[in-house]
């Protein structure tokens, strides 16, 4: 099984005996030992997914790693997080994943106006299974509990992932005094109810909310 | 496996996390800091009645929050008595409500800090919010903001803050702000540049300068922050000042910074 652990915070060491990882395509930084270094086509999801992908644009480019040794990631300087799945399914955008233990299943998910808020398509990636995932995160993100009586809003910008049994959705601000040149820069949120955990990471990214 | 790296030096880099354990911490409603940061780069705020924000750094809130840009309405009292430059006002969102709000700026380190019946002044980049018991004016030092009073504010930085006490000179870029002690004044460093040739090489740069020749210079008692980089956040703007005679700087753009190193307007004849 693959053992996924941080060096520093920012490289990503898994130690591969035998085994496979789906990383991000070139984002291998250095390997010991003896390594295969295989793209997949479409995420790596078969033919169904190739498509779904293509229909969909929530794009993403995958390799299999596969052999004996360490393998080191890291991904623009970006802090990374490891996630750990027991059955449970992780909504993440490809830009955000990394590194998934072969054991998980990816896929996509409709995301709606979520999505095309954060500037992103209107779909996201899913990793379902049991094992674990790495993200990256402009910052080391944060983690947060949602609970019923304690729902979450979080600013589309800064959204990285959440996992577990959330309903989302989309609170806007928006009012006749956006328009008139007092807008609150707040404009947008995703509302998260239900149970479940949130990541968000302490940078907002340029999206439509923002600039409103 | 092959283990070739031992685990890393103690103190470097984030926790590590064995493998198995429960991984990164998870807060929810009840355990978020309250007026603490998160972690460097994420600052929690406690809220019950009204903060200010600058635009677009609220990354998270809990509880019953509303956000208000700045103008008329029912803020305008709240307003009144915090803002004393409203050019800049457009720059600022009112957060009101009861939860618990997280304030991040582009993973910058993030501090707070607290001012009792005191002044401050700091690079308008830099601060990202502000409790209502302070009064935010505009410096009569171009780009930077004044906040006065008692209370709680938030800054970003690029990398750690330093405190030093004057008398101290430091570099234009490193500085964050200045507190109760009087506005800094420039420094330049020149005496090497002696002479014909000294002067020639001041102009054309020709033989190579230091490039650290111009400092500010803070006399006084009070206290001086740095940023531990030399890369300046950009800055918000600080609103203009209508020129009349006896301003610093020129009729033309106070940012610009007048006419000439000795700033000077036209004459008011």
């Amino acid at each position: 099984m693959a053992l996924f652990r941080l060096q520093g915070s920012r490289v990503l060491a898994v130690d591969l005996t035998d085994d496979a990882v789906k990383a991000r395509n070139g984002s291998m930084v250095a390997y010991t030992g003896k390594m295969t270094f295989k793209r997949l086509t479409g995420g790596g999801e078969g033919l169904r997914g190739l498509v779904t992908r293509r229909v969909t644009g929530e794009s993403m480019t995958v390799m299999e790693v596969k052999g004996f040794g360490t393998c080191f990631f890291a991904e623009s300087a970006a802090e990374i997080n490891l996630v750990r799945l027991d059955g449970e399914k992780l909504y993440v955008e490809a830009s955000n994943l990394l590194c998934t233990e072969a054991t998980l299943r990816t896929g996509t998910s409709f995301t709606g106006l979520r999505g095309a808020s954060e500037g992103h398509g209107l779909f996201t990636t899913t990793v379902e299974g049991s094992g674990q995932a790495a993200l990256t995160s402009a910052g080391p993100a944060v983690v947060l509990r949602v609970t019923p009586q304690t729902p979450l809003s979080v600013d589309p910008g800064a959204y990285v992932a959440h996992t577990g049994n959330l309903r989302q959705h989309f609170q806007s601000g928006v009012n006749w005094r956006t328009f008139a040149g007092e807008a609150s820069g707040e404009a947008f949120q995703i509302r998260f109810e239900g149970d479940g955990l949130v990541y968000v990471q302490p940078s907002e990214r340029v999206t439509v909310g923002g600039q409103i | 496996m092959s283990q070739g790296f031992g685990p890393p030096p103690p103190g470097f880099g984030p926790p590590q996390y064995p493998p198995g354990a429960g991984g990164p911490v998870v807060h929810d409603a009840h355990t978020l800091p309250a007026d603490d940061n998160v972690n460097p780069y994420t600052f929690s705020v406690h809220l019950d009645g009204q903060w200010f924000l600058q635009r677009g750094k609220m990354i998270a809130y809990y509880g019953q929050i509303d956000f208000h840009g700045l103008g008329h309405g029912p803020l305008d009292r709240l307003v009144a008595s915090s803002f004393h430059s409203p050019l800049h006002a457009a720059q600022w969102v009112v957060a009101q409500g009861r939860g618990r709000m997280l304030l991040a700026d582009r993973a910058f380190d993030i501090n707070s800090y607290d001012l009792d019946q005191g002044n401050l002044t700091i690079r308008s980049g830099n601060l990202l919010a502000f409790s209502p018991g302070l009064a935010l004016k505009q410096s009569i030092i171009p780009g930077f903001l004044t906040l006065i009073g008692t209370g709680k504010f938030v800054a970003a930085s690029n990398g750690a803050v330093v405190f030093v006490e004057p008398p101290i000179r430091v570099d234009p870029q490193a500085l964050v702000g200045w507190a109760d002690c009087p506005s800094p004044c420039h420094h330049y460093d020149h005496s090497y540049l002696r002479g014909v040739l000294g002067g020639v090489r001041m102009l054309t740069g020709l033989g190579g300068l230091s490039g650290e020749e111009h400092q500010f210079e803070f006399a006084g008692a009070g206290q001086v922050l740095l940023q531990s980089s030399e890369t300046l956040m950009d800055g918000i703007d600080t609103g203009s000042v209508p020129w009349e005679p006896g301003m610093p700087g020129g009729p033309e753009g106070m940012a610009g910074g007048g006419r000439g190193p000795g700033g000077r307007g036209p004459l008011p004849f």
